[in-house]
């Protein structure tokens, strides 16, 4: 079943087309990657479909539904959550207190939350730092907290954005197992990533823009022999003629 | 003794003397100090649903202090309602006022939201002080209205002596304290927190900041008007410049800013820590130096922000539980 469903989807700020006619679909319990350069319209996309942007043209449907003009909290109550490239955690507070937040989307009492948040905490191995105020996290741990509160909502479908750009690569082994593993607990993921071994790794299928355009898409050894890919990411004289 | 003992006898202890207090303290002086004190530590707990908790530094929560004292006494004195009607009534005024007030200010940020809820306060202030009469209603703009001490009793909130006053606002500032920890411990708590912090993050989460603000909002305007009306019963003479003051406004933001906002137990020690600052400066200094006062908090300001820029109760707090440590916990030997 598709779980999203982007069709044509436009996004411009002034004169300048972040997004340009981006169509893609990602089927329940899929890995899909977004991939492409600096600047290319990533997160502008992530934004345009997690309720941050109104998309200027073109729809985004999540089961089916059109949530083109959703906020970003009724999404997040439907099952879309995300994450942050920068991250942005609640700093003053300590890590479990971060995480209840997302854990009281589907409930008002306080224990249910608390249970939910110290459940994800246990899964994704910050139990131990739980009364750790959130600022004084290391950026691995940061990125880590970033993905408990959103998995704290519950949710069906998860755009992560740059979770492991600043992680050593141990630490990058270790999310792709956690992703790996959470997808097959029911979890549908949209990831963009700069770090080649991790997407390459991670993605069922990977999308690749450039210039807010979409230029390939396919699975992941498709993707790295693309001479538009290779292009896109090296300059033109690179390419493999 | 267990810790958990410990804390219930201190709040215990704290609970006889400040009941116990007017019986020992006679002097009307002391118990006003006294009252007003609780009422700053009210208006300032009251303030901190929003200015605390949802992370803004509103500074014109003088309009609702004045929209609960003019209300409550203009149906008073025109039309006989008991005060307590009036504090509900008050109070549900200042709530719509503050909703609206809210809904266009709330998409502002920083010294933006300041300076909008400033000059809110100020034209309501001005506006009180051009009006004589409201439709039906007598303002006698800068006159101010005056309720004659006729029919003291329980029923019209109006005592000869000060203690019925002390305990009131006592029992004012208990309940208000104890609703803004369960609030604080609750969803609206986390959510007003979260987006006051992160707001982006929060609405990624699920958050709808902008209805939580407001519905803080609603409560604080709420709360501050019935602190109007226990002070318009207080001083029985009321006029702008006394209750829809800016000073009110700042007293209450410096009250919180050094306290710590934020947290329950800020607002009170702010209260206790300027309160009397404030007063003895204008008993012993008011004929030479009448703004002192400001300019003390002004100077404790930057030096709490300079060193404990959380305030107050951060230091304090350690110490207690420090204290806490030490008296119930036996030293334990290294092995």
């Amino acid at each position: 079943m598709k779980i999203l469903e982007v069709k044509n989807l436009v996004k411009n700020f002034g004169g300048l087309r972040a997004v340009d006619d981006l169509s893609l679909t990602i089927e329940e319990g899929q890995i899909l990657g977004l991939i492409g350069p600096n600047g290319a319209g990533k997160s502008t996309a992530f934004n345009c479909i997690a309720g941050v942007y109104p998309p200027s043209d073109g729809e985004v449907y999540f089961f089916g539904e059109k949530i083109n003009n959703h906020n970003p909290w009724d999404l997040c109550k439907k099952g879309l959550a995300r994450t942050f490239q920068i991250v942005k955690p609640f700093a003053s507070k300590t890590v479990l207190y971060n995480v209840t937040v997302g854990g009281y989307v589907h409930t008002e009492k306080r224990a249910k939350a608390e249970e939910k948040a110290l459940e994800v905490l246990k899964y994704i191995d910050l139990y131990d730092k739980k009364d750790m105020k959130a600022g004084k996290l290391t950026i691995a741990d940061r990125k880590r907290l970033e993905i408990a509160r959103a998995l704290a909502t519950g949710p069906k479908l998860l755009l992560l954005d740059e979770v492991m750009a600043g992680l050593r690569p141990t630490e990058v082994d270790k999310m792709v197992e956690i992703i790996k593993d959470l997808r097959d607990n029911g979890i549908t993921f949209f990831v963009i990533e700069h770090i080649m071994r991790a997407i390459m790794a991670l993605s069922d299928r990977i999308v690749v823009i450039h210039y807010g355009q979409k230029i390939s898409e396919g699975r992941p050894e498709e993707i790295a022999s693309d001479e538009r890919v290779i292009k896109a990411y090296l300059g033109e004289e690179y390419g493999v003629s | 003794m267990t810790r958990e003992n410990f804390q219930k006898l201190s709040a215990a202890l704290l609970l006889i003397v400040s009941f116990g207090l007017p019986l020992v303290l006679r002097s009307p002086t002391y118990l006003h100090i006294l009252i007003l004190l609780y009422l700053y530590a009210y208006l300032t707990t009251s303030w901190n649903l929003v200015g605390g908790f949802a992370g803004v530094l509103p500074l014109g929560h003088a309009a609702f202090f004045g929209i609960g004292a003019y209300t409550s006494t203009v149906l008073f004195l025109q039309y006989g309602i008991s005060p307590w009607i009036g504090m509900v009534l008050g109070g549900i005024m200042a709530s719509i006022v503050g909703v609206i007030i809210g809904l266009p200010t709330f998409k502002m940020r920083g010294a933006y939201f300041a300076l909008a809820t400033i000059a809110f306060g100020e034209g309501m202030r001005v506006m009180v002080e051009n009006i004589d009469y409201l439709g039906p209603f007598n303002l006698n703009g800068p006159r101010g209205l005056q309720i004659p001490p006729l029919n003291v009793g329980l029923a019209n909130l109006m005592f000869v002596n000060k203690e019925p006053y002390y305990y009131i606002i006592l029992i004012m500032l208990i309940a208000v304290l104890m609703l803004t920890y369960t609030i604080s411990c609750s969803k609206l708590g986390y959510y007003l927190n979260a987006g006051g912090e992160e707001p982006e993050a929060a609405k990624a989460l699920g958050v709808n900041v902008a209805r939580c603000k407001l519905i803080a909002m609603a409560m604080s305007s709420f709360l501050t008007a019935l602190a109007g009306v226990f002070y318009a019963q207080l001083t029985l003479f009321i006029h702008p410049k006394s209750v829809i003051s800016l000073d009110l406004s700042f007293e209450i933001a410096f009250i919180a800013l050094i306290g710590g906002r934020g947290s329950i137990a800020g607002p009170v020690l702010g209260a206790l820590l300027l309160r009397p600052v404030s007063d003895f400066s204008r008993i012993y200094f008011g004929h030479i130096l009448p703004g002192l006062h400001l300019i003390i908090f002004g100077t404790v300001l930057i030096l709490v922000m300079i060193f404990q820029p959380r305030g107050l109760q951060e230091p304090l707090t350690k110490a207690y539980h420090r204290l806490l440590d030490r008296l119930t916990e036996k030293p334990t030997e290294k092995e």
